[in-house]
């Protein structure tokens, strides 16, 4: 009977990641942009699930615990900048918030 | 068994991340970014991680998805448009890109030899993360926190408006002048004649406007 080894989630992990990049490079408008970016913190989550699965340590999940109390952060702050460019420029592509200044 | 459900929630995961590339509604994006996470969460199960499994349901496809959906519907995004400006080459690039890094992961996983090692049973529990999280690594939980605190004050000043006070009001530190419109109920709407208080009861209490607040009281008694 064969299992799912370990080359099997990093290769999915690193598929999601890569899915993840492509999508911040293409993506303009701000809130997909930072979807991408979750998309590509659980795809590293996942490599250390996987990691930490296989080698019988609980290390690797204690670093998802923290990674996910960054994502919250992340999120957080990051939709509040969100809100604060839409106030300013009434838009969210990235195109029109090029410059810092207004 | 195990690689039939890997298959299907490693293929819904792929399927759900490339939806959410591909969808020009965010709304849709941020649907199908839930069920990236669910499948996620089942593939942390099947690599006995049932405390993570039920945190990234929780925190992920709970909190943080319904804080993206609510900006969304907050700000009322349109659908974005393909093809316009100048930024056009970042397709290929992207395209370019993604591809040498599928060819160097896919180079790494067939020239790295096979661990010989299979999925641990109670690894994932929530009594060893516990145990571990509060004892050697303590010090990163207490740094988490403090992040958590930041992100909270960060959140908060950024997106709060100006403030409660009317546009006539003027703010010094210690004093808030308050037009007299805003404390006077009797005053005529545009008057700005300037009232110094530290608050509206000692505001009103300048005005001579205390009486009128005690009458009030007598006449609901």
């Amino acid at each position: 009977m064969m299992e799912p080894q370990l080359s099997w989630y990093l290769a999915l992990s690193a598929a999601l990641f890569t899915i993840g990049v492509t999508g911040v490079i293409i993506k303009r408008n701000v809130i997909a942009m930072f979807m991408c970016i979750e998309l590509m913190l659980n795809a590293v989550n996942l490599t250390f699930v996987a990691f930490a699965s296989f080698f019988q340590d609980v290390v690797g999940q204690l670093f998802v615990f923290i990674v996910m109390t960054v994502a919250a952060a992340e999120a957080a702050v990051g939709l509040g900048i969100i809100i604060a460019i839409f106030r300013n420029r009434e838009s969210l592509d990235v195109d029109d918030a090029s410059i810092l200044k207004l | 068994m195990l690689v039939l459900l890997f298959i299907l929630f490693g293929g819904l995961a792929i399927g759900c991340a490339l939806a959410v590339v591909a969808q020009r509604n965010p709304l849709y994006s941020a649907i199908s970014l839930v069920g990236v996470f669910i499948s996620l969460a089942c593939l942390y199960v099947m690599l006995a991680a049932p405390f993570i499994a039920a945190v990234q349901v929780i925190v992920y496809a709970g909190a943080i998805m319904v804080l993206v959906v609510f900006v969304i519907m907050l700000l009322n995004v349109e659908e974005e448009e393909r093809g316009r400006g100048r930024l056009k080459f970042l397709v290929p690039t992207a395209i370019a890109l993604a591809a040498i890094l599928i060819a160097e992961v896919a180079f790494i996983l067939v020239t790295v030899q096979e661990f010989r090692v299979s999925p641990a049973t109670g690894v994932g529990l929530t009594h060893s993360i516990g145990s571990q999280l509060f004892t050697r690594y303590l010090l990163p939980f207490e740094i988490t926190s403090i992040l958590l605190l930041m992100a909270i004050v960060g959140a908060m000043t950024l997106a709060r408006r100006g403030g409660l006070l009317s546009p006539n009001a003027r703010v010094i530190p210690g004093v808030t002048t308050l037009p007299r419109s805003l404390v006077d109920p009797k005053a005529a709407p545009d008057d700005l004649r300037a009232v110094e208080a530290d608050s509206t009861g000692g505001a009103a209490r300048l005005l001579g406007l205390t009486d009128l607040r005690s009458q009030a009281k007598r006449e609901e008694s």
